[in-house]
């Protein structure tokens, strides 16, 4: 695969983000191994690793293409995406009250995950195509529904968590194309006054939650069980953690979607103040490196790329780590690199490919 | 952070880009740094007091047993079946951390349940004081225990009365040997990690056997309980997988029957259907109290059991080898007549005695059996007619047609410790206290007595061979094994170990002598005579050797039969230990079993029709 780029693409590799992934899927691994007593928890890690091997090979190939060719051909890949989240109605296996998977052969692919990296790319073309400059009020009124009209059909699957993750992207996308911050502010605003539209919209589970969110004890053992046990396994690591055996919140099954969506909290009580802030910090590496990679980009096309990439996997790290903590309502979104499974492992690595693709690039 | 190169073609335009990268660069990291604030707040500032949340958390996880699966006979009827039992037992983390207080309440349940103190403190002391696994104490509460501990509930935080399928058998000591017992898996078995601590595992029998079918899957609950343990809420549930369904060989009619038929003699009967090589009954007398086995067995009932010079664990069936006496005849004779060195009409004189050399040979019978041709020395069991074939034929001859007929090696039954029993080569002595083979080796093995050894499992199978035509089969004890959801699992078709070639004549004459040993004036067998059914068969006393005086005349009776004698269904062979002349006490016995099968089948036959 390396082969057929140019030696000095190669040369241009950002060992430091690969790096920052690298360390965080080792985490993840360590964390599910011990989750799980004996070979069924090293069964679950090394699938976890093999995933990021697949995933390694994803982006390598997305690093390989030049983005310019992805980003010109957004529009096709995105035409494909909204007929899969379509499809997802028609073919779409239900599990546990969700419709978001496909299966295709003997695998189940979900189109909603996917579809970020194309939301990403799509934004990207809109926003750097001839129409859209200047970037005024009628951009919006045709770059806006590109954006509303998978965010919708998400919602509908319903995986409201998904959805809301294009929202920054979104925002991100426009402030780096370089839209009036009046414009934006004024945007805002309008978002604002329909939020209780919105509310109208949100299935009954989703409303619960955005109030066991604004009052844990509302329902103790209902909804709040999950945010209540994942703040006491999270406290209870305390500064240094429990250590592996002594996670007796995760280890003992009182966390829900301990191996999915709530490894933070697992990870927090094995690991303590401490751990979190290595595992933070790691966070803020490939982070850094992403931002450093749009800032550096030296046309507008890259910096998008680039910007929506980073700003996608940053919303999930916040998004995620922010609801395990209590900070922010529950919504079902993984934390990149660390949640189990192999959508989502693909998915972030397609981005950091990105990032590669507009990095090995910058000096052509 | 930029790594901005000054003088590139879009450089004013990069640097306004640039800026609005670094600030929401710093939007992130903010948001990061409002994270690690609040993971601060969590772990550091309340991270004791979550600590103790999490240690006080009361939502218990409860495994709920998987019933064991079921064994049936042939015709369905379970041999062995489950009921509920309640069980006492303690759950480390809700018992009292205070330690006076905590022995304040196992002292009550010790008091109000008559279980030594020690026990109770005992149980609890190598386990996690944080464990919410329940660990059980004792098993088979009465419903009066039961009640008892339900009136003192809210005194006793942490002892708690659970609900286990458990087995339940027709009778306190049925099939016992053959069943097996099960018991709470042991130091051994957890060590090889397949058990957790108080699974139930077959310990014996086919319930060891077949111990991966039977299991099933045990499920669980997540229980939320308040501050004395009282469950609240289910919150989740995994449905036990019940255990996989056995159907065996055994006819439960027949085992019951020959358990009666044995009550109160030590020994072995094994039926079995010589067509398939199908054991239909296994008996082994004396037997443990099975029942009294399942669950906590309390030590002094054990060790009552173990030094019980009765042996009531042996499996005597296929771990007790003995000599077959004049049983073994058939194989001399088979022997003889299919090499031709007897002729079925060659007589010889019976005196009573046989001399060699110095030595004399006495025959059962006292004064001789008079003249004496093969038919009538088998169906009276003549010692000096088969002394003398036996000098003939050979003692090697005499052993390869005894391992033909499958004696002297594992019959391969599945079950463990078979006994393979003993066929003394008489050419190969060598090696350290090596002997001479003596003729009066011969003359003994002619009639089944010296180093012979056989287990009535092998009688049976070679018994089967006689009444087939001399096929050996494999004793076959499970038909197939089934599970609820998937079907047929496991089956066994039956399995063919060996023939034995002899030529139809040879065949012929055997059975008809042994109908004679029953049926024919003077035969020993009378005592299996039945009407309506002709039963066909061979009696035979093992003299057991004797180590003082005190125990001699403590004969083995045996007796071998089938039935019917033109057309055999049904192979019986009893062994009674210490019971005299085979003729006398085992051939009785066989006709009690055999009226079992053929007569009173057919009498409730008549009642349903």
């Amino acid at each position: 695969m390396i082969g057929i780029i140019d030696r000095r693409l190669v040369k241009n590799v950002d060992w430091a983000l690969l790096s920052g992934a690298a360390i965080l899927v080792a985490m993840s691994a360590t964390t599910l191994a011990n989750l799980s007593p004996g070979r069924a928890g090293s069964t679950v890690a090394l699938r976890q690793i093999a995933w990021f091997g697949i995933g390694l090979v994803a982006l390598a190939i997305v690093a390989s293409i030049d983005y310019r060719k992805l980003v010109r051909a957004a529009p096709f890949f995105y035409l494909v995406g909204l007929t899969g989240l379509v499809a997802v109605f028609v073919l779409g296996r239900t599990v546990s009250g969700a419709r978001r998977w496909i299966a295709f052969g003997g695998f189940t692919v979900q189109p909603s995950e996917i579809f970020k990296i194309v939301f990403v790319l799509m934004l990207a073309w809109a926003l750097t195509s001839r129409w859209a400059q200047p970037l005024t009020t009628s951009t919006l009124a045709w770059v806006l529904p590109l954006a509303a009209i998978p965010a919708v059909l998400i919602v509908k699957q319903p995986d409201l968590g998904t959805a809301l993750l294009l929202l920054p992207v979104l925002v991100a996308l426009l402030v780096g194309a370089g839209i009036r911050w009046r414009l934006l502010a004024s945007l805002a605003g309008t978002g604002l006054a329909t939020m209780p539209l919105a509310w109208l919209v949100l299935k009954d589970y989703q409303r619960e939650r955005i109030l066991v969110f604004l009052d844990p004890f509302r329902d103790p053992l209902g909804s709040a069980y999950n945010v209540i046990q994942a703040k006491i396994a999270i406290g209870s690591g305390q500064l240094l953690g429990k250590g592996v055996s002594g996670a007796t919140q995760s280890r003992l099954a009182f966390l829900p979607e301990r191996h999915t969506d709530f490894i933070f909290a697992v990870f927090a009580e094995m690991w303590g103040f401490v751990g979190c802030l290595v595992l933070l910090a790691a966070y803020a590496l490939v982070l850094l490196r992403g931002f450093d990679i749009a800032a550096a980009a030296r046309e507008p096309v890259g910096r998008l790329v680039a910007l929506g990439a980073t700003v996608l996997i940053a919303t999930q790290v916040l998004v995620n780590v922010g609801m395990v903590s209590g900070l922010l309502p529950v919504v079902g979104i993984p934390l990149p690199l660390m949640s189990y499974g192999g959508s989502s492992m693909l998915v972030s690595l397609m981005a950091l490919g990105l990032l590669l693709s507009v990095r090995m690039r910058q000096f052509q | 952070m930029s790594r901005s190169a000054p003088g590139t073609p879009f450089g004013e335009r990069r640097d306004a880009g640039s800026k609005r990268v670094v600030a929401i660069a710093v939007v992130v990291l903010s948001a990061l740094l409002v994270i690690v604030g609040q993971l601060w707040y969590l772990q550091v500032l309340e991270g004791g007091h979550f600590l103790d949340a999490s240690d006080k958390n009361r939502i218990r996880v409860r495994p709920v047993a998987a019933p064991r699966g079921i064994l049936f006979d042939r015709n369905g009827v379970p041999l062995v079946d489950n009921r509920p039992a309640f069980t006492l037992s303690l759950i480390p983390r809700e018992l009292d951390r205070d330690v006076e207080r905590r022995d304040a309440v196992l002292g009550r349940v010790a008091s109000l349940l008559q279980i030594p103190f020690e026990d109770l403190v005992g149980a609890i002391e190598n386990v996690r004081p944080e464990s919410f696994q329940p660990v059980r104490v004792r098993r088979g509460l009465s419903l009066e225990e039961v009640a008892k501990v339900e009136e003192w509930k809210l005194e006793l935080p942490g002892v708690i009365v659970e609900v286990e399928p458990q087995r339940a058998y027709p009778t306190s000591r049925f099939a016992a040997h053959l069943l097996g017992y099960v018991r709470e898996a042991n130091d051994e078995q957890l060590k090889q990690g397949r058990y957790r601590r108080g699974d139930m595992v077959g310990q014996t029998g086919l319930e060891r056997l077949l111990d991966e079918f039977l299991r099933g899957r045990d499920g669980g609950e997540q229980i939320e309980v308040d501050a004395l343990g009282r469950p609240i809420r289910l919150i989740r549930e995994t449905e036990p997988q019940p255990g996989a369904q056995v159907v065996t060989t055994i006819d439960r009619r027949i085992q019951e029957a020959a358990e009666r038929a044995m009550d109160g003699r030590a020994g072995s009967v094994v039926v079995m259907d010589p067509r398939t090589g199908d054991v239909l009954a296994m008996v082994s007398t004396p037997a443990f109290e099975i029942d009294q086995f399942t669950g906590t067995i309390d030590r002094a009932a054990w060790v009552r059991v173990i030094r019980d010079p009765m042996h009531p664990m042996l499996n005597r069936s296929i771990q007790s080898a003995y000599a077959p006496g004049s049983v073994f005849k058939i194989i001399v004779a088979a022997a003889g007549l299919q090499e031709g060195t007897i002729v079925p009409t060659d007589k010889t004189h019976c005196t009573g005695e046989f001399h060699l050399g110095a030595w004399t040979f006495k025959d059962w019978k006292e004064g001789g059996h008079g003249t004496v041709d093969l038919h009538r020395a088998l169906v009276q069991s003549c010692n000096v007619y088969f002394y003398q074939a036996g000098l003939k034929i050979g003692g090697t001859t005499i052993a390869k047609y005894a391992r033909a007929f499958g004696l002297g090696e594992p019959t391969g039954i599945d079950l463990s410790g078979e006994r393979p029993g003993l066929i003394p080569e008489p050419k190969i002595r060598k090696g350290r206290g090596a002997k001479t083979w003596y003729a009066g080796e011969t003359v003994n093995m002619s009639i089944g007595q010296g180093q012979i050894l056989v287990t009535p499992m092998q009688v049976a199978r070679m018994m089967s061979a006689v009444a087939n035509g001399g096929v050996l089969w494999k004793p076959r004890l499970v038909q197939r094994i089934e599970r609820p959801d998937r079907g047929v699992v496991w089956s066994d078709t039956g399995k063919v170990m060996g023939h034995v070639e002899l030529s139809p004549m040879v065949w012929a004459l055997l059975r008809r002598s042994l109908w004679g040993v029953v049926n024919e004036g003077g035969g020993t067998g009378g005592g299996a005579r039945l009407p309506g059914i002709d039963v066909a068969g061979k009696t035979g006393t093992a003299q057991k050797i004797a180590k003082s005086k005190a125990e001699k005349g403590e004969d083995h009776a045996w007796f071998a039969a089938f039935a019917p004698a033109n057309n055999p269904e049904v192979v019986v062979v009893v062994m009674a230990e210490g019971g005299g002349k085979g003729g006398q006490v085992a051939a009785p016995i066989a006709r009690k079993i055999l009226n079992a099968i053929f007569l009173e089948k057919v009498a409730t036959l008549d009642i349903r029709g």
